[in-house]
């Protein structure tokens, strides 16, 4: 059958397509260790640039550290708060400003206001506000809602009247209106929403963490490292926040492969 | 018995419909064929009570349930197709039960290897029959149809029109189909309509007495019929 020759050529071009994009990912992360070796090599000074492979010694001996899991696991608590916080308020906000006009007009210089304020700004007030735990919180929140409301309610927008024309017409009820065609419309909408949260709602939460010295934390951790001048600890800190995040990342792509599937169609 | 609009009247900047009466005979195919802006699909959306007319009523359209071919499939593109059959049907239907009809209707317009596939996965072709499979799915009594074939080629168009034929001998309910296509109108139809430019008004109707999907678009009565109705078209 054409049609099954099609997919065929179709799954081929793809394959080779991921082949080449993962040899192309795997060759800047050696380049940029490349260059780490030889500006650790060219300095010479161990202190100020440490050597690529003494770092993750560092991080390894981090890891088996009694107490890494409670740094981590506090930071990464904290994100996750900020983040389940911000998603709920969020989602139903955006659902608001996305059906009625008059509560977008309404809600929109908060939301632009909130985005401009440096998050520096946001922490130093904090910081007189809430204890030092929850000062990361209060950052993820302020900066993870603005993109998720914005994303679901650009997402309601743009939800096809046609199609609920369609179920209208043939009388579908409401309920399965909402299930059936709006929630699978803004899924992308929310995921992608998610994802640029993430990104940056996790560099605030370790800002938010260096300033306002939680027991336990990651950015507690960086800041006592750097008052110490220990550049290797400082980096390791830093690569395990990166992995941390990565992880994240992976993981809404995974639930967007799996809850958008009829986008690639796979 | 039949179907009867009296007196409508539906304005937009311009009125489209000043007094305009028009009547549908239960279970035949009407075809009303007219120009661009003739409001053919305005006619259609206050039938199906998408759009509420200026004034004029409706008489024998009282209870009626309705399906819609639309111009566009207008499929949910999260859905299978199989899914998207299934969305329409009752929810007090066993899942079981909304499944095998779906199953059995997809079946009919020949698409059983594609149950599972997403609509963009499907030719344009594909994705217009299962809207008309859809549209037999729910135990309707009138089909309203938008110019389902606009765009697509000459050959489709006419897989298409066999497709819906076949459904429609199996299970007959009143079609009233708009278009802009003299040919599509004389393969398909019981009865041609021909409105006029707005503010619109019946040009004339003709009945064609041969049965639906044993014409043959080359015979001498058909280009006849043509004519006749490109004459009034133009």
């Amino acid at each position: 059958m054409k049609w099954t020759h099609r997919q065929q050529e179709e799954k081929y071009r793809m394959k080779a397509f991921i082949t080449k994009k993962r040899i192309l990912t795997v060759a800047s992360i050696v380049l940029m260790l490349v260059i780490w070796k030889v500006l650790a090599l060219a300095f010479n000074t161990p202190s100020i640039i440490p050597h690529p492979e003494t770092t993750f010694l560092a991080v390894l001996k981090i890891f088996a550290e009694p107490g890494f899991l409670a740094v981590a696991g506090s930071t990464v608590l904290r994100g996750v708060t900020g983040f389940v916080i911000s998603g709920i308020l969020g989602i139903l906000t955006g659902i608001l400003a996305g059906v009625s006009p008059g509560f977008n007009t309404f809600i929109t210089p908060m939301l632009v206001s909130v985005r401009s304020i440096p998050v520096i700004s946001l922490i130093l007030l904090a910081l007189i506000w809430f204890n030092a735990g929850a000062v990361p919180v209060f950052i993820a929140f302020l900066t993870m809602f603005p993109f998720i409301c914005t994303n679901v309610s650009d997402g309601i927008r743009s939800v096809d009247p046609g199609l609920v024309e369609m179920a209208r017409f043939y009388r579908v009820d409401k309920g399965r209106i909402l299930t059936g065609v709006y929630i699978p419309a803004i899924m992308p909408f929310i995921i992608s929403g998610t994802s640029s949260a993430m990104g940056i709602g996790w560099r605030a939460i370790i800002i938010g963490e260096v300033l306002s010295q939680p027991q336990y934390g990651i950015g507690t951790r960086l800041q006592t490292a750097q008052s110490f001048l220990n550049v290797e600890a400082v980096i390791a800190w830093t690569l395990i926040s990166v992995v941390i995040s990565f992880i994240f990342e992976k993981l809404i792509r995974w639930g967007e492969h799996h809850i958008i599937r009829w986008q690639t169609g796979s | 018995m039949s179907l009867h609009i009296h007196n409508l009247s539906k304005s937009y900047k311009q009125p489209v419909f000043r007094d305009f009466s028009i009547s549908f005979p239960e279970d035949t195919i009407t075809c009303v064929l007219g120009p661009s802006g003739c409001g053919k699909t305005t006619l259609l959306n206050i039938i199906g009570g998408i759009i509420p007319p200026d004034s004029g009523s409706l008489e024998g359209f009282e209870n009626k349930t309705f399906s819609y071919v639309f111009q566009e499939p207008r499929l949910l593109p999260w859905k299978t197709v199989t899914e998207n059959i299934e969305f329409v049907l009752k929810r007090e239907l066993h899942t079981g039960e909304r499944k095998k009809q779906a199953v059995d209707l997809i079946r009919q317009v020949e698409l059983h290897g594609f149950a599972g596939y997403y609509p963009s996965q499907l030719s344009g072709g594909m994705r217009q029959r299962v809207s008309i499979a859809r549209a037999f799915a729910i135990p309707s009594d009138i089909i309203l149809m938008d110019e389902p074939l606009k765009g697509l080629d000459a050959g489709l168009k006419k897989n298409l029109i066999n497709w819906f034929l076949k459904l429609w001998k199996t299970d007959r309910r009143t079609v009233i189909f708009v278009t802009h296509d003299v040919d599509e109108a004389l393969l398909l139809s019981d009865r041609v309509i021909v409105l006029s430019q707005p503010p619109t008004r019946i040009l004339t109707h003709l009945n064609i007495e041969e049965p639906t999907g044993e014409r043959n678009p080359g015979s001498e009565r058909l280009l006849q019929l043509k004519q006749e109705l490109l004459k009034n078209l133009f």
